[in-house]
């Protein structure tokens, strides 16, 4: 289990960074490595699952690929419920920890299950909708934790750590699923079994290392007890009547709206560079990759240069990439830009908004903002997504591009104007 | 923190031992076939002796406990007596072939991660091989062999909402060539003389009426549609709805195919006369989710995954199971 030793050698590395002398740029507390360590682990267990399971259900079920995906599309709407909750509830009895361990286990119980009762295909549709109701759970809580265990200064990188190694955990999972498909051929139980292993470590992690009640490195002492009242619901709600939290999420929103949704930008580029649909897979694992690279360098400039400025001009780096939608002949190398720069979008907007709303966001009400913001922005890619569809059934591709270049560059400008005039918090 | 420390080396050692140790056993046993890896294919006699005499089936055998016979093909007449006979070492997740010989097989690879078109010729020996996107779902060879449609699932991803949905790719193969001519979502699609395009467009089940006429479904939004296309124009008119998977009947007439039931996946098997226009249901209740196949001028053959049946295709009778754990049927006339 090299997983185990390599896990090891991270949280080592944390600590000797978090114990020795700061580096260039800002540190990151142990509790974030703990936290980014925990996700590795667990995305190496569910993506290793994940990325046999279709292949599973239809080739050793004998089920048909269509009702799994039917199973994924009812639990679209679950989700964003059970994430609410799920950072309301942690923030109330102030049991991030807590909560998120709920979200880890119920996942961990899931490969149990799946190795238990694998063999039926009714069962598995239950136990993909628990699983992914364990991973609705633990985000906020999650990414609450990451920002109370980070100096405000350095929210961007803390998270921007996380991220990556949340990333490596989501390519390393299909990987050590090949692995073992080429050592013991068609065993689909070896699979389930090893994923439920690294479960468990992540939930093991979590439980023995995170700090469920972290004090930020530059806190007072003291400093975390202000406002002991348990926050109630109508007060988790009138956060969105706070100015720069409002003014943030509807940004967020305005951007997120003008996004066309990867599955249409692959499916735009395979129309106008043309590759064989064989390499589908490969540009997900193109953009991820640049994405994990990308993670930790690009949190540490958004802390030195302003967050908000490069959660901007990650929205700025989409232009390109739909511009190569537009161009007939881009070929290869348009192809190998637009990848790089979704890769690099996403590490400049989808740890750095995180960090942006939790420097605004009061201690006790960190989980519900971030689950309000989460929440929110997902709804409007959703919406972004059925709108670009009916303009491309309406008018083509060209027409549908041409339109969300407009609306990104009009989403740009309110985004910039907005934010400029909410000045960055100051915690 | 030593006792964390030791009790995370205690769970960390207790997950590497009993992993590698199953891993290690299930790698041992993943090849060794068991010895009674007999086939458990079987002619259904009441079956067989419900349809006309004479015919015969090529099928694949599905075996789950069994990697190595799962996918297999076999060669059987349908007799009362008749028994199954293995047919070239191929393993398919769906087959086709034509009247001469000349075939389509889907296949997954040995470790299941990529999947392949195999064509072969007479004595099911394979010539050619090209990469398929997804889940081998259907297959189909144009009667004179020079093209087949094959349809294949694939499956998206995003990072923002972590879900995974299905759509499919369909594709005409040139035989000859041995490789996909082109995708059906290069189709230039008409419906009553108006372009038709849907960005949402989904293809599938694609089967060929003679030369290079083809039918096939086009899926967009909840409505699907059924398509009559040209291999050599790559021209598509919408000639019909509510028509998937569609199968001419060898005098071309009529087409059978499976009809959603509401909007959900559940489909009842019919048989539309494209002359009188007449559309009846067959007798098999039970939804149905397979390209129907014409045993002869009167029966269509299916699957259910686990079984191949006949049915008439005239509305009349019953289901018959003709083939016990066997799917993909092909006609062998």
């Amino acid at each position: 289990m090299y997983q185990a030793e390599s896990s090891g050698a991270v949280l080592r590395g944390g600590r000797q960074r978090a114990a020795g002398a700061p580096r260039r740029g800002a540190r990151v507390s142990r509790n974030v490595v703990v936290l980014g360590t925990v996700s590795l682990l667990t995305d190496v267990s569910s993506e290793m699952v994940a990325a046999i399971l279709p292949i599973y259900l239809v080739f050793a079920l004998g089920a048909s690929p269509l009702q799994f995906g039917i199973v994924d599309g009812i639990y679209q709407g679950v989700s964003a419920l059970v994430r609410l909750a799920s950072g309301f509830v942690a923030d109330r009895w102030r049991r991030h920890k807590e909560v998120a361990a709920v979200g880890y286990g119920l996942s961990a119980a899931c490969k149990a299950a799946l190795v238990a009762i694998g063999g039926s295909v009714a069962a598995i549709g239950g136990i993909v909708l628990v699983d992914r109701t364990g991973k609705g759970i633990r985000t906020a809580p999650r990414d609450a934790l990451i920002a109370l265990s980070s100096a405000p200064a350095a929210l961007a990188t803390a998270f921007g750590v996380h991220r990556a190694m949340d990333t490596a955990g989501a390519m390393l999972g299909p990987l050590a699923a090949f692995g073992l498909l080429l050592l013991a051929p068609a065993r689909f139980d070896a699979i389930f079994v090893v994923s439920l292993c690294f479960a468990v470590l992540g939930l093991a992690v979590l439980l023995l290392f995170a700090d469920g009640r972290p004090r930020r490195p530059d806190a007072q002492p003291g400093a975390g007890r202000d406002g002991a009242a348990r926050p109630t619901i109508r007060e988790a709600i009138a956060l969105l009547a706070e100015p720069r939290f409002r003014t943030l999420v509807v940004a967020a929103g305005v951007l997120a709206i003008a996004t066309i949704s990867d599955g249409f930008v692959y499916l735009g580029l395979q129309r106008t560079v043309g590759f064989s649909l064989t390499a589908f897979p490969l540009l997900f694992v193109g953009s991820a990759a640049v994405y994990m690279a990308l993670a930790i360098p690009v949190g540490r400039l958004a802390d030195r240069v302003g967050r908000r400025l490069v959660f901007v001009a990650g929205y700025a780096l989409l232009l390109p990439v739909y511009t190569v939608l537009l161009l007939p002949s881009a070929g290869i190398p348009g192809l190998v830009l637009a990848l790089c720069a979704l890769g690099a979008y996403y590490a400049a907007t989808d740890g750095v908004l995180q960090a942006i709303a939790s420097a605004l966001l009061p201690d006790s009400l960190r989980a519900s903002g971030l689950a309000l913001l989460v929440t929110a922005t997902s709804l409007a890619k959703l919406a972004s997504s059925v709108v670009f569809g009916l303009v491309w059934t309406l008018g083509g591709l060209e027409v549908a591009a041409t339109t969300f270049v407009a609306a990104l560059s009009a989403a740009l400008l309110v985004a910039t104007a907005v934010l400029r005039r909410s000045p960055e918090a100051v915690a | 923190m030593s006792a964390r420390a030791l009790a995370f080396a205690a769970i960390a050692a207790a997950c590497a031992i009993s992993g590698v140790a199953y891993v290690t056993v299930a790698a041992l046993t993943a090849d060794g076939t068991t010895s009674d890896a007999r086939p458990r294919l079987v002619v259904d006699a009441r079956g067989a002796a419900a349809v006309a005499a004479g015919s015969g089936l090529l099928v694949r055998a599905v075996d789950y406990d069994n990697p190595r016979l799962n996918g297999r093909l076999y060669e059987t007449a349908l007799r009362r007596d008749a028994r199954p006979r293995p047919s070239g070492g191929l393993a398919c997740e769906r087959v086709h072939e034509n009247a001469a010989g000349d075939g389509l097989c889907l296949a997954a690879e040995r470790h299941g991660f990529d999947y392949e078109g195999v064509i072969y010729g007479p004595g099911r020996r394979p010539h050619t091989r090209f990469s398929i996107p997804g889940l081998p779902d259907r297959a189909r060879v144009s009667p004179d062999g020079r093209y087949a449609g094959f349809t294949a699932f694939l499956s998206g991803h995003t990072y923002s909402a972590g879900v995974r949905s299905f759509s499919t790719h369909t594709a005409i193969v040139d035989m000859r060539a041995g490789k996909p001519l082109f995708s059906l979502d290069q189709l230039a699609v008409t419906r009553g003389g108006e372009p038709f395009e849907r960005a949402d467009a989904n293809f599938w089940g694609v089967a060929f009426a003679g030369g290079d006429r083809f039918y096939a479904t086009l899926g967009s939004g909840g409505d699907h549609y059924l398509l009559e296309a040209r291999v050599s124009t790559r021209r598509a008119r919408v000639i019909g709805d509510h028509i998937e998977c569609p199968s001419p009947s060898p005098d071309g007439h009529r087409i059978a195919y499976k009809r959603r039931i509401g909007k959900q996946d559940r489909w009842r098997l019919h048989v539309l006369d494209l002359r009188s226009g007449r559309d009846v249901a067959l007798a098999e209740r039970r939804s149905i989710d397979d390209q129907p196949e014409w045993l002869d001028a009167d029966t269509i053959v299916y699957s259910d995954d686990r079984n191949v049946y006949a049915v008439p295709a005239d509305g009349s009778g019953r289901p018959h199971r003709l083939v016990a754990r066997a799917s993909s049927p092909v006609a062998l006339r």
